[in-house]
């Protein structure tokens, strides 16, 4: 009885223990790597030495492009994450509805996401090129313009155009979380609604947005940690030239790791990059659910 | 009974254990070769070296060696070498650009403990002296490239160009008359300053203005006059509309193409540009010049010069062990220039060589190299032995870029001096 008792105690954590295993080795234990080597000098070679303090935090926030790579990074989230959850909401709303195609038209939103973020960047690249750019041999024989346009005139345009590949790959996510959410709305609160006299308006304000707020919150934090730590889209299209001006903070970590070999100061950037991710979720996070218990 | 399996079994044990230690245990060396090009991949592991490749026929020729040999691609090399150092897995062969940081943090041995005497005698007297560190050699060359002027004959014809330029000044005329006919349509000069070689573009401009990267005595001087004077030129031409739109983005590779393609006139590029534009499907009518200069300086080419080096083992190794993995690292070197091996290779690549054995085969394959060695004979090298070359390398580039947008070329120059001599 009593060895029964602990088998079930015990039996739970058992089959828990592959899948934490697997947290700590891949998960905890690389971040606990990255923690100490932030704290520790590391030759240009990559020889890991000694313990620096806050040396390399120093250094990096001392870095000349810290403070435009942070606005970058700002304006890179919330543009990408505001933008594909709005465009996102509207298109679950409409694929949501019962039209024709519907199944096909889903299977299309999809490709954006599940093809790779580089192949992505690369076509885009292709796309916005000023020499035999697609965009511009399309409006060219379409007669639009005369003269083919320089789409990437300015590191801000090139930039805008980085946010808009992440907005245009995000959608679908975006897209497919809300449409989940959205059919698992009980039609019987729609037909209440309209038994009380309800307009579409009333019903999307008062029924649908406050059930499909879960989905929206579960897929904007994940966002906000995919966007934050998106890497491909910049380093293919610009690689956060001209000077760091098109960089984030991933990929300007990258480049001051590898191109730089400034290891010290990158991990620093890259636990900077953690510390702040984890606090901007957490706040969504506790701020969203406390909504959802209203 | 039981006791005397025991005792068998025990002693089985012993002999077995004798009879490994006592065998010649193979050395394994670690290699990482960097990817030149479509042929690097199959000539080291696959079938390009005559049906075989260079590891196959490596090891049946040395039988005790055994390599672990990866081709590893430009752009992730140094990331990859970075990682393993830091996990103490340095390879023990590597072949990248740079050595100067590694052979400061001790990470290397002197070249004079593995190469044999008669292979490190073959070696261009020029290039070695490249790889030298207070009288220590760390590496030797692996082949090198030289840069010149590549010119469409055709573009410049038809705009009233006879001949290439040969000054700043010829070169802006010549831009100005390719601008005037062909409108926007033709660039009349591609430029890269970005990340991958924007410090070649730096050095065809300083070298190109008696300046440089370093003074007569070696030491950093990258602030001067004559340099600040080369980036405002290069930017100048930027600005006045000569160049590609984008050379923050556009590398050579995409100036390269856009030469191929007849859509750039002018473009600074190495030896085995032919062979590139061939592949690219290019049919264009050029020509190849010196790289223009400022009045009163000299025209130099650009010379880039790619090596290998030899790691520390990654444990402490007996007196016995050190001199058979020194033996085995100076058999790969032997048996990688070995004539027929490394005249195969150079060429395979449309590279220049880098020991005199291989000259007169090269030359043989293809008349053009004789040229081009003379070209290389004049050429300039970065300062690729001092060990801030890396932060040199990546300030001119930032500086570059900054002044693309409008940045302060002299304070940017000035910043960087001071960081890289404090």
């Amino acid at each position: 009885m009593n060895s029964v008792f602990v088998r079930h105690k015990w039996e739970p954590y058992l089959w828990l223990l592959p899948s934490i295993l697997l947290m700590l080795i891949f998960i905890v234990f690389p971040i606990a790597i990255v923690f100490k080597l932030s704290f520790s000098h590391i030759s240009p070679a990559g020889v890991v030495g000694d313990f620096v303090g806050f040396g390399n935090f120093q250094k990096a926030i001392n870095d000349p492009a810290f403070k435009q790579v942070m606005i970058n990074t700002f304006i890179w989230v919330v543009s990408v994450v505001g933008f594909s959850t709005l465009i996102g909401f509207g298109v679950a709303v409409l694929l949501n509805q019962k039209l024709f195609g519907r199944k096909i038209v889903r299977s299309i939103v999809v490709f954006p996401w599940a093809t790779s973020l580089v192949i992505q960047a690369s076509i885009w690249n292709y796309i916005i090129k000023y020499e035999y750019g697609n965009l511009n041999n399309v409006l060219l024989n379409l007669g639009i313009i005369k003269n083919a346009i320089n789409w990437r005139v300015s590191y801000q345009i090139e930039f805008m155009w980085e946010c808009w590949v992440g907005i245009f790959v995000t959608i679908p996510f975006v897209t497919f979380c809300i449409l989940a959410g959205l059919q698992s709305i009980d039609s019987a609160y729609y037909e209440a609604a309209t038994v009380d006299g309800a307009g579409a308006w009333q019903k999307f304000r008062h029924v649908t947005f406050p059930l499909v707020q879960p989905s929206l919150t579960v897929s904007t934090i994940l966002n906000i940690i995919y966007v934050f730590n998106s890497f491909p889209i910049i380093y293919t299209i610009t690689k956060g030239a001209p000077a760091n001006k098109t960089d984030t903070m991933i990929t300007l970590l990258y480049m001051r790791a590898f191109y730089d070999r400034q290891k010290g100061p990158a991990t620093a950037l890259s636990v900077i990059g953690f510390v702040v991710l984890c606090i901007v979720s957490g706040i969504y996070m506790v701020s969203s659910l406390r909504k959802e218990e209203h | 009974m039981k006791r005397l399996l025991a005792l068998l079994l025990a002693a089985l044990l012993m002999v077995s254990v004798i009879s490994v230690s006592t065998a010649a245990e193979p050395v394994t060396l670690d290699v990482i070769i960097c990817d030149y090009g479509p042929n690097t991949q199959n000539w080291f592991l696959g079938n390009g070296m005559d049906g075989s490749n260079f590891v196959k026929k490596f090891e049946e020729a040395n039988p005790d060696i055994k390599l672990n040999l990866e081709v590893i691609s430009w752009n992730d090399v140094h990331t990859v070498v970075s990682t393993r150092i830091s996990n103490n897995m340095a390879p023990d062969i590597l072949n990248i650009d740079t050595f100067a940081q590694y052979a400061t943090e001790d990470l290397l041995i002197p070249v004079s403990d593995y190469c044999p005497e008669e292979l490190f005698d073959d070696f261009f007297p020029s290039f070695i002296e490249q790889s030298v560190i207070d009288g220590v050699c760390w590496a030797v060359p692996d082949l090198a490239s030289a840069r010149a002027l590549y010119y469409n004959i055709d573009l410049l014809t038809e705009a009233g160009v006879e001949n290439p330029p040969e000054t700043w000044a010829e070169l802006e005329d010549v831009c100005q008359a390719i601008i005037d006919f062909y409108g926007g349509e033709v660039y009349p000069w591609g430029m890269d300053l970005t990340t991958d070689e924007g410090q070649a573009a730096f050095a065809y401009y300083a070298w190109g203005n008696n300046g440089g990267f370093v003074d007569e005595e070696g030491n950093w001087n990258v602030n001067r006059k004559e340099n600040v004077e080369a980036v405002e030129f290069a930017i100048g031409l930027y600005n006045k509309g000569y160049t590609n739109p984008n050379p923050a983005t556009q590398t050579r590779y995409d100036n390269q193409d856009m030469f191929a393609s007849g859509k750039t006139a002018m473009v600074i590029a190495p030896q085995n540009m032919p062979t590139y534009i061939k592949d690219k499907g290019g049919d264009i009518n050029f020509g190849v010049a010196d790289i223009p200069h400022n009045e009163g300086a000299t025209s130099g080419s650009v010379g880039v010069m790619d090596r290998i080096m030899a790691f520390k083992p990654r444990t402490e190794l007996n007196e016995e062990q050190t001199k058979a993995r020194n033996e085995a690292i100076g058999k790969f070197l032997t048996f990688f220039y070995e004539k027929e091996n490394y005249v195969g290779w150079v060429s395979m690549e449309d590279f220049l060589p880098a020991v005199n054995s291989a000259v007169a085969a090269l030359v043989e394959i293809n008349p053009d190299f004789e040229a081009w060695l003379a070209v290389l004979g004049n050429a300039r090298f970065y300062p690729t032995a001092k060990p801030e070359w890396n932060d040199v390398k990546q300030g001119v580039i930032a500086v570059q870029q900054e002044a693309l947008v409008g940045g302060d070329i002299q304070a940017g120059l000035d910043a960087l001096q001071e960081k890289i001599t404090k």
